[in-house]
């Protein structure tokens, strides 16, 4: 791939240039570059996801109907208090063994059930997740947790929503439904957009810890790229470089923030159009 | 058109459940961070002396490998979850692991761990205080420096064991005690930075596959394999290629 370069890009670089041009283009570091699409499939698909729960979460809390809305208060205040660490170890895993426990009604033998000590309760009953699996896992774990957030954005966006503008809706005879998401809800972006889009980042950052769900992303790679080597038949020997591989994450992740931060004004700007305005 | 893609399904499971349970493919766990045993190389492939002899195993049992690359701290749970049926990862026959698992023949003999400091660091073996000492979690000698180590000394456990490198070399840790050849290959390609102090350690068996206990047509068929390479001389050249010293 190498060799389509110009010559005059390869005299200027240099042997040395080339040498370590070829490093960062190497195998190993083309798999690293290629892992960004786990980051950005979990960030897109939870961000999806946190809508769909913080609209569910918000209409709950806004509800008339009281059991619904102590659902919506128990969600919100619960997953909110829940660490993002904890939640992504602990939603896949229990969901998982959740799904083992009904396989094995199904498919065990009364008798295997009736002595069975570990877990899973029959070798019938085992339920191998792999990295597709872990990503739509994943994906749910952020969703859940940051549609709490976004939830309670929602909720005050609606709320934010000036009491007349309903009142009139109402007054020119629209049913309750049209006025909630064709008068409330089409102007409680103005008010959520900047809430969701702090809710964005914070999912955006989440999305470092999908290594914890054996899922081989930038950055574990960034690890295993950065650890030592000694072993000359591994392949380049040197120290540890974990700290440049981090720095190479730290620009990634900022980039991204900078990139969402011009998307969100735009949204803004799409999402105000024709609204009153007091400047 | 429903009867047809009926058909279509049907076919289409019976092929893919049908090569599913072909024997044909042998799944292989592995870790592919301890070289020279496994390790990811700059293709970004597994390799090492495990992948080789493993691709000898099969050639030789009419199987095709594949490799999988899997933590060491959840190599054995996998194996007994079903992702791949042996485990070749520079694994020490143990009576603790095989309370769970089965092993091979061995392929690699007993080989004592080493003990691996920063340049210059003076160590008392006779009397160990205080010191911080580094492991690989769930190894042999994560178990042997608990009990020698553990009551005067601070044991510090990694999940891998290139951290415990990047952690002697920065001071984090004092020393580090691991494997002898993966020892031997990180003060070989440290530049004069690191190198071996103490006694020699000598835990653990030999090294060899791990397997599902209730896997016994596969055990017989590695064992066979395995006696094969090693009476041909395979793996004594095999052995050669990967290892500074022979045992």
């Amino acid at each position: 791939m190498l060799e389509m370069l110009p010559h005059w890009l390869t005299d200027w670089l240099g042997p040395d240039g080339m040498a370590s041009l070829a490093y960062i283009t190497n195998g190993k570091h083309l798999s690293w570059y290629a892992s960004v699409r786990y980051t950005l499939i979990a960030a897109g698909f939870g961000a999806i996801l946190a809508v769909f729960f913080g609209l569910l979460g918000a209409a709950a809390k806004l509800s008339k109907f009281a059991p619904l809305r102590w659902i919506g208060d128990i969600y919100t205040t619960m997953v909110r208090g829940i660490p993002d660490v904890l939640f992504l170890l602990f939603f896949p895993l229990a969901f998982e063994q959740g799904v083992e426990y009904v396989m094995a009604q199904w498919y065990c033998k009364p008798e295997e059930l009736a002595t069975a000590t570990g877990w899973p309760l029959c070798s019938n009953a085992q339920w191998y997740l792999s990295t597709t699996e872990y990503m739509v896992l994943a994906c749910f774990s952020l969703g859940i947790v940051y549609g709490a957030f976004a939830a309670n954005v929602i909720y005050g966006a609606l709320k934010a929503v000036p009491k007349g503008q309903l009142e009139a809706a109402h007054a020119f005879g629209f049913p309750s439904r049209d006025v909630f998401w064709r008068f409330q809800v089409r102007q409680m972006w103005v008010y959520a957009l900047p809430g969701l889009s702090n809710v964005w980042l914070l999912l955006l950052k989440a999305t470092s810890l999908l290594s914890l769900l054996q899922i081989t992303d930038i950055v574990s790679w960034a690890d295993r790229l950065g650890a030592p080597n000694y072993s000359p038949l591994a392949g380049l020997v040197h120290g540890d470089w974990r700290w440049k591989y981090y720095l190479v994450l730290f620009v990634f992740y900022i980039l991204l923030t900078w990139l969402s931060e011009k998307f969100f004004a735009y949204l803004q700007a799409r999402a105000g159009r024709g609204m009153a305005r007091a400047n | 058109m429903s009867k047809k893609w009926l058909l279509a399904i049907t076919l289409g499971t019976a092929l893919v459940s049908g090569q599913a349970f072909a024997e044909d493919k042998l799944r292989v766990g592995t870790e592919g961070a301890y070289a020279p045993y496994n390790y990811v190389n700059d293709e970004g492939k597994l390799a090492g002396f495990e992948i080789d002899l493993g691709n000898e195993i099969c050639k030789r049992t009419n199987m095709t490998c594949e490799f999988i690359q899997n933590k060491w701290d959840s190599i054995i749970p996998n194996l007994l979850a079903g992702n791949y049926d042996a485990i070749m990862a520079g694994m020490s026959i143990t009576d603790e692991r095989k309370k769970s698992i089965t092993f091979s023949d061995e392929y690699k003999p007993v080989d004592p761990s080493l003990y691996l400091v920063k340049k210059g660091t003076q160590l008392d073996f006779d009397k160990l205080e205080g010191k911080s000492i580094g492991i690989q979690g769930a190894t042999i000698q994560d178990g042997f420096a608990k009990e020698k180590w553990g009551a005067k000394n601070t044991l510090k456990s990694y999940e891998k064991a290139d951290q415990s490198l990047a952690d002697v070399m920065a001071g984090t840790v004092d020393v580090v005690l691991a494997d002898g050849e993966f020892v031997r290959t990180a003060v070989a390609g440290s530049n004069g930075e690191l190198e071996i102090v103490g006694p020699k350690e000598m835990i653990g068996g030999g090294i060899g596959i791990g397997m599902r206990p209730d896997d016994t047509k596969l055990h017989e068929k590695i064992n066979t394999a395995l006696a094969e390479i090693k009476k041909d001389g395979t793996l004594e050249t095999l052995t050669k290629k990967y290892f500074t010293e022979q045992k």
